[in-house]
């Protein structure tokens, strides 16, 4: 009986894990016989010469370049401020937090995690009309806030990602630093960080990943069907999620939903470009931190 | 007090919140001379040898009462009463625990780290202190040509003298060592007996062995620590 138990488990842990790959599957064939047809330069620069497009002397009207520059905008700058806020945070839990602290903020930042993103977007749209009324006329839905937003939805990945890895780390190789003389700041510094990389990285690309894809926190922060490449932080921009989202509801013709479906394997390239780059430089910080003599 | 003595234990006890693990324990340890202290499991050998470097204070419900000297240099210190702080304390009071415990790092930058640690970035000074401590522990020749390679590669026996080597760059005063070899084959044991004995002419070490043999092969001075009391054998 327990054979066959243990036989069953084997049974059902790889025949939901083929579902999953096959499922995996269908979905990345799907996007790539209805989206590679589409796939050109005509997809991503329109009628416009491309060369005269990435000098700058031509504009994209018809074309996918600028919700690309959008959205790869978008999430750098969101990475950008969600990294510091959650990671100190996730240090703050892991390190410095008594029993009762840690509980509370988790319990917190579990909240923020659980809150829809079309709540954030619609708190990123009031925070623009404050701004508005309240500084200078410049403000209002931008780049800037949909980045500031976006921040909000992914620091609780970021911040559990950090705390877990570092709480994971043994024993011995906290108590090795500090028997050396460290501090506790030297032995998060020096030993804690560097070696909690992986798990820090792993809440990076979740929150890459949800940066890139989300529509609507940008639906309320921004995002516009047709504003060109971004000027400035407080400009607004356009979006691949926000184009895949209106071409698939307004299409009006074949032609147009297989550039929806281009887009969205350009959405992914893009993911894909962030996520080489942020494990690359994961890989060239823990080499230059732990091994580089 | 006498300058023979490097450590003075007077009236110590301590507690893990109500349970007491030591009473009133009474010693002297003497400069340049290895003291191997032995007793039975879980009478608090471990936790003795963590009252000279501090190693006890983030323990909570953690209690120490008594005196405790130590002579860095010229002067006395109770690290009871935090007289320098921890990091410092801990650069002249080193400690070699029972499980090798290289940073999961390139053998350089294990050497390195106390250095860093204590602010020393010269590269020439680094590279002086870091293969001097590598030749006093019998290590350097046979690592020499590989130091970037990660120090989680090396043999139980070259981890635990790696740890020494680096306990060592600093140039402590005191060396304390947890149980140095009881995870270690017979070979490296030998090695590693041989090499504590070679180093006390840089420093006082305090030893704590399960293995009679082993402490009366290599200890100056030696101590039983039983019924929560120190004694001399």
């Amino acid at each position: 009986m327990q054979e066959l138990m243990e036989k069953l488990a084997v049974f059902l842990s790889w025949t939901m894990t083929l579902v999953l790959c096959l499922c995996l599957f269908i979905f990345l064939s799907y996007l790539l016989i209805k989206g590679l047809p589409s796939l050109g330069a005509e997809l991503i620069f329109g009628k416009a010469e491309p060369l005269r497009v990435l000098l700058g002397h031509d504009r994209v009207f018809d074309g996918i370049f600028p919700a690309m520059i959008g959205t790869f905008f978008l999430v750098i700058l969101s990475a950008m401020l969600a990294l510091p806020v959650g990671v100190c945070s996730g240090i703050y839990l892991a390190e410095y937090a008594n029993p009762g602290m840690k509980k509370l903020f988790g319990g917190l930042f579990d909240i923020l995690a659980g809150i829809p993103s079309i709540v954030i977007g619609l708190f990123g749209f009031s925070l623009s009309i404050f701004l508005h009324n309240h500084f200078s006329d410049r403000f209002g839905p931008c780049l800037l806030i949909s980045s500031l937003s976006l921040a909000v939805l992914v620091i609780p990945y970021i911040v559990r990602s950090t705390q877990m890895s570092l709480e994971e780390l043994p024993s011995n190789i906290r108590r090795t630093a500090l028997a050396l003389g460290a501090t506790r700041l030297q032995n998060i510094a020096y030993v804690l960080i560097p070696n909690a990389l992986s798990g820090i990285s792993s809440g990076l690309f979740l929150a890459i990943g949800r940066c890139a894809e989300d529509t609507a926190v940008i639906l309320l922060t921004g995002v516009v069907a047709m504003a060109g490449v971004p000027s400035s932080l407080l400009s607004q921009y356009e979006a691949l999620p926000f184009y895949i989202y209106y071409i698939s509801s307004q299409y009006s013709n074949p032609a147009e939903l297989s550039n929806g479906y281009g887009a969205c394997l350009v959405l992914l390239g893009i993911c894909a470009v962030l996520f080489m780059f942020a494990y690359g430089l994961k890989k060239h910080l823990s080499y230059r931190m732990l091994y580089r003599v | 007090m006498e300058t023979k003595n490097k450590i003075i234990v007077d009236g110590v006890s301590f507690h893990y919140g109500p349970n007491r693990v030591i009473d009133n324990v009474n010693a002297t340890f003497k400069t340049h001379a290895l003291t191997a202290i032995t007793g039975p499991s879980g009478q608090g050998k471990s936790t003795l040898l963590g009252m000279f470097n501090g190693m006890w204070n983030d323990t909570p419900n953690a209690r120490c009462t008594g005196e405790i000297q130590i002579r860095l240099g010229d002067r006395w210190i109770s690290p009871l009463k935090k007289e320098i702080p921890m990091p410092l304390l801990r650069r002249k009071v080193a400690m070699i625990f029972q499980e090798p415990n290289p940073l999961p790092m390139s053998i350089a930058k294990n050497m390195a780290f106390p250095l860093k640690l204590a602010g020393i970035r010269d590269k020439n000074i680094v590279k002086e202190k870091v293969q001097r401590a590598m030749k006093q522990s019998f290590l350097w020749e046979e690592v020499k040509d590989r130091l970037e390679e990660s120090a989680l590669n090396l043999s139980g026996g070259q981890k635990q003298r790696l740890c020494i080597a680096r306990a060592l760059v600093l140039e402590p005063e005191i060396l304390l060592c947890d149980e140095p070899t009881s995870s270690l084959d017979a070979k490296a044991v030998g090695v590693i007996e041989e090499l504590l004995v070679s180093l006390k002419s840089n420093c006082t070490l305090l030893v704590v062995s399960h293995y009679m043999d082993q402490v009366r092969r290599i200890g100056d001075q030696v101590m039983a620590l039983e019924d929560q009391g120190l004694k001399r054998i």
